[in-house]
């Protein structure tokens, strides 16, 4: 028999609402924008037909293109970050060794990053996967191994007192009770890698949004550049929605 | 494989620790010495720092005694770690719960890590739930729960693994006087059913009477005041019980400080 709490546990997990408000402020912003283009030359602002015109007409295939180097990246990242930061979190040496090292990643600006790729390496699918996976590799090191420490003490001895190995200790107590930090680096990190994955391909890159944009550029077509940002911030809505989802699924737990 | 009996003996047993900030040493048992026969019910009062969950913590195996033995068995807990999956359980004051496991996920964790057929964890796990009161409720979380459902959910999880030695640490103090009653009751009937031996650390006097084992009166630092066997106390030494433990914790409680 459910108790109360429990039926409103149920209607906290209801379906995501439609999103009227948002909508809103989204077609008031499409009209100031329609009506701007009347009074201003439309190669400052051009009007919402044209933009549409080049959304259809752009090359979906490098929507593509940059999604795969971003979720591989992302993965490749993931997995790299994660067993970074359960070695530090085992290893204390490995931590005072690691954590300086960790930090000095974080500390570099993107664009210096860029700019080592490009000097550095060669093959330009190299230079935009390394700058992805040293940018984001460390948001997922510092936000797991603070989840793992962050979990806490009484559970912790519990645990203990019923004598798990290692590897049991990890997988039912340390990474469950990281999961939450972990998402929310999954989400952060994915709009960090949608913002530099775009800024990497400008530089050197053949195919992708990024090399959309440059070409845009080269144009001089304010609408190409208004359209792949629109699929830009529209990949970034669809995949944060599909992780919001992920995330109220497997943190149902919570009130 | 189990042993077959969990008596306890505990050898001019002593734990210090180093305080963290001042780096002073402080004297948290004192040369602690006693039995437990295999099957008995022993109830640990005592005040506030006198080192009844230290003592647990060195029974657990969390934490390495600083001299002296302590063993289940003819076994060191803290040396042979592993040896004791499966044969001891805790009760501790908070539920403990993992709030990411429904109410069976939580009964099932001991069997999981004893890696049993999932099948027959299920099966236990919901014997121990229904047991308990609380079919109906397996697939509740915790924050689903009442402190007292969360509680008995807790004692499931102790029970599910069928242990020889069961502790409870200040298990009920946090519940209501009507829940706690219930819940202790609960606890003495399948401790004895099972035929465990039983540690129930307590603060509180009328939870060790009600044990109707054992009561070892701690003094501070940990060290044992009195070692009273209820079951041979005249109805009249009964009666006064209370007051003749509160008098012995008051005057060392005076010449401790």
């Amino acid at each position: 028999m459910p108790t109360s709490e429990a039926v409103g546990a149920v209607e906290a997990r209801m379906p995501l609402r439609f999103p009227r408000e948002a909508v809103l402020v989204l077609l008031g912003l499409a009209a100031l924008w329609e009506t701007a283009s009347f009074f201003v030359q439309p190669f400052v602002v051009p009007g919402l037909e044209r933009i549409w015109h080049s959304l259809i007409s752009l090359r979906w295939d490098y929507v593509l293109v940059t999604l795969a180097r971003v979720l591989a990246a992302l993965l490749i990242s993931f997995v790299l970050g994660v067993g970074v930061a359960v070695a530090m979190y085992q290893w204390p040496a490995c931590e005072r060794y690691l954590r300086p090292i960790v930090r000095l990643l974080m500390a570099v600006p993107v664009v210096c990053w860029i700019l080592f790729s490009v000097l550095w390496f060669k093959w330009v699918e190299f230079r935009i996967a390394f700058v992805l996976i040293v940018v984001c590799a460390p948001v997922f090191t510092v936000d797991f191994l603070d989840g793992m420490k962050g979990v806490q003490q009484e559970l912790r001895e519990m645990l203990r007192s019923f004598r798990p190995t290692r590897t049991q200790f990890f997988s039912k107590l340390l990474l469950p009770g990281a999961l939450p930090v972990l998402l929310t680096s999954w989400k952060i990190n994915l709009s960090l890698a949608i913002r530099v994955v775009t800024i990497a391909e400008l530089v050197g890159a053949v195919s992708g949004i990024g090399y959309g944009l440059v070409i845009a550029q080269e144009l001089f077509s304010v609408a190409d550049v208004f359209a792949w940002t629109m699929v830009l911030v529209m990949i970034l809505f669809v995949l944060e929605a599909l992780l919001t989802r992920v995330e109220m699924r497997m943190l149902r737990w919570r009130t | 494989m189990k042993p077959d009996c969990a008596d306890i003996e505990v050898t001019r047993l002593s734990k210090r620790f180093e305080q963290t900030i001042t780096g002073e040493k402080v004297l948290a048992i004192r040369q602690l010495d006693f039995k437990v026969r295999a099957g008995e019910m022993v109830a640990i009062v005592g005040q506030t720092g006198c080192g009844k969950s230290t003592f647990l913590n060195l029974l657990i195996g969390l934490d390495r005694p600083t001299s002296g033995r302590i063993e289940i068995g003819g076994r060191e807990p803290y040396e042979e770690f592993d040896y004791f999956r499966g044969v001891l359980a805790t009760v501790f004051q908070q539920d403990r719960l993992l709030p990411w496991r429904s109410a069976m996920d939580n009964v099932r964790l001991p069997l999981e890590l004893l890696r049993m057929d999932r099948g027959e964890q299920t099966r236990r796990a919901a014997r121990w739930l229904d047991r308990l009161g609380l079919k109906g409720f397996e697939g509740a979380y915790p924050h689903e729960l009442s402190g007292g459902m969360r509680q008995r959910v807790a004692l499931a999880r102790a029970f599910v693994v069928e242990p020889k030695l069961l502790l409870a640490d200040e298990a009920f103090g946090h519940l209501d006087e009507v829940t706690a009653a219930a819940l202790r009751k609960t606890f003495i009937d399948l401790a004895r059913d099972q035929r465990s031996t039983a540690i129930l650390v307590t603060h509180q006097l009328e939870e060790a009477i009600e044990l109707g084992g054992r009561i070892l009166v701690f003094g501070r630092p940990g060290h044992i005041l009195s070692d009273i066997d209820l079951v041979s106390c005249s109805p009249s030494r009964l009666l006064s019980l209370r007051a003749e433990i509160q008098q012995m914790l008051q005057s060392n409680s005076s010449l401790s400080q």
